[in-house]
């Protein structure tokens, strides 16, 4: 508004715009936040009665659980093992699945029909927490670690398949085109042309995927889908406080462990 | 024989690209077809072997009608349609070699192909290209360590691997320097006369087109406005064919316009 050259005696200033522009919209989305939270603290039914009961007896459990026993290792070691038998059979078969499903998925690769087929079946295995597809197949195949193997398999696919469909419909598309021109038929097309592009984001999402089953077979096994989850229930269930803690202990180890296997071996690959 | 009739290619409800091209290839003429981005080179290379629908017209290579053919028949006939793409299109991840034989993937069953089994006379043929334009001892190297100028002579020696009956080349040497691009002209020159194969060549550098083709055709708007020899491709030439364009610097750097990017790693 002032002409460039005009004298201005004035220090000038400057402020970060505000995120929200509209000062109404700013303050009034602030103050409805801090009344829903008041409203939400209120109505909802806190005994304090009960937690302040509570309290010592969550002492009472983690001074039980100090210090941790591993007597019993034999069952740690039962239930790890079945634990990891999960997790590695379910990354497998659920990684193997996934490449099918994810060119289905692809819209670029896929026809309009088996598109929508493969999206169904990946939005289909991702729509559930692993625990709920968990209770679901415990109650159709039974206690122990098939269920397991089913539920983490189910939720590899929509992991893997969704972010291996994305990574098939950026390939370099000149590929597709050179095997095109020379007559390669479509199954030859995604040998050459497609699955080579995609092959080190597949292994290192399989490693991540390894890495996230072993992960989530321990919590699959709380609901009886076998493993060390199971083992951990059982503890908790016999006041067993000491050698639960020596189960939680180890699993974090574990964890930690793989974590760093696998994120070395993705680091190696890229 | 090449036998373009009254070609039409047009995308969505937009004006069309080509507007009834003509054009007949005989023998093993290098012919060179020069013109601005948009002009309709890339386009009228991809109808020839289907990487796009035309909308009408007749292609024809010995006498086959290419533009209604589906399926199976349609890669039949590719196979005898060999392309050199701009960006060399390799298989970057695998080798030389499998980049090679994908020459002959229209020819050779699945088990084949996915097992790398195939037969002895296509493992010669490929080594005898390979020693013939220089590549031989990279057969195991893989495709994205080589240099620009090797890459694509892979790309030549794939497209000839399918034993073609026309070669196709859509900016054969725009992703590479003066001099490599010179040894590429040079080669697919040398390679037409050697092997007896019609070679079409897109290209915006007029000096190479009139240099190592036999034969130049320019495009404008999708219509052919020079058909001749490249002593006749004078001023009055350039002229009309980029003449009016407002970036004359397009000529030079352009990528075709109307496909998907190239990739010109």
């Amino acid at each position: 508004m002032t002409p460039p050259d005009a004298p201005s005696s004035a220090p000038r200033t400057w402020k970060k715009p505000p995120f929200i522009a509209n000062p109404l919209l700013r303050y009034g989305l602030i103050i409805v936040a801090v009344i829903y939270l008041v409203w939400a603290f209120g109505s909802l039914p806190f005994n304090w009665a009960r937690i302040s009961e509570g309290l010592p007896r969550a002492a009472r459990i983690f001074s039980g659980g100090f210090p941790p026993n591993l007597e019993r290792y034999e069952l740690l070691i039962t239930g790890f093992k079945e634990s990891f038998q999960i997790a590695i059979l379910a990354t497998l078969m659920g990684v193997l699945l996934s490449i099918p499903f994810a060119v289905m998925a692809a819209r670029n690769i896929a026809p309009m029909p088996i598109y929508v087929i493969g999206r169904a079946v990946i939005i289909v295995s991702r729509s559930f927490h692993p625990v709920i597809v968990a209770i679901l197949f415990v109650a159709a195949v039974g206690f122990g670690p098939l269920a397991g193997i089913l539920t983490l398999t189910l939720y590899s696919i929509g992991f893997v398949g969704k972010l291996l469909a994305e990574e098939i419909e950026e390939i370099n598309w000149g590929q597709v085109e050179a095997m095109k021109a020379a007559g390669a038929g479509y199954v030859a097309i995604l040998f050459y042309a497609v699955f080579p592009q995609i092959l080190p984001r597949q292994v290192g999402l399989s490693m991540y995927q390894l890495d996230s089953n072993l992960r989530a077979s321990a919590v699959v096994g709380i609901v009886g889908a076998g493993g060390i989850g199971g083992t951990l229930m059982n503890a908790f269930g016999r006041y067993d406080y000491d050698f639960a803690f020596a189960i939680l202990l180890i699993i974090i180890a574990v964890i930690l462990l793989s974590e760093g296997v696998s994120g070395w071996v993705r680091k190696k690959i890229w | 024989m090449l036998e373009i009739t009254n070609l039409v290619k047009r995308y969505g409800h937009d004006e069309a690209v080509l507007k009834g091209l003509d054009l007949k290839v005989e023998g093993n003429s290098v012919v060179s077809i020069v013109g601005a981005s948009g002009a309709g080179k890339s386009t009228m290379l991809r109808c020839i072997n289907r990487l796009v629908e035309p909308t009408s017209g007749s292609i024809k290579l010995n006498g086959n009608e290419l533009v209604n053919l589906k399926g199976a028949e349609l890669r039949r006939a590719r196979r005898k349609i060999g392309m050199v793409f701009q960006g060399f299109n390799l298989l970057d991840r695998l080798t030389v070699m499998e980049n090679v034989l994908a020459g002959r993937l229209g020819y050779v069953n699945l088990y084949q192909a996915i097992s790398r089994r195939y037969p002895q006379a296509d493992i010669e043929r490929a080594f005898v290209l390979m020693e013939r334009v220089g590549i031989a001892h990279y057969a195991n190297k893989r495709a994205d360590e080589l240099s620009g100028g090797e890459r694509q002579r892979v790309g030549v020696v794939r497209a000839l691997m399918q034993e073609p009956e026309v070669l196709l080349a859509d900016e054969p040497t725009a992703s590479l320097d003066p001099r490599t691009s010179e040894q590429i002209m040079v080669l697919l020159q040398s390679l037409a006369s050697e092997l007896s194969l019609p070679v079409l060549i897109n290209i915006h550098n007029v000096a190479q087109a009139k240099t190592y083709t036999e034969r130049i055709v320019g495009l404008r708007h999708g219509k052919m406005i020079f058909d001749g020899l490249p002593a006749d491709f004078n001023k009055d030439a350039l002229d009309a064919i980029y003449g009016g364009i407002e970036a004359p610097d397009d000529a030079i750097t352009d990528t075709p316009v109307e496909e998907r990017s190239h990739d010109s790693a």
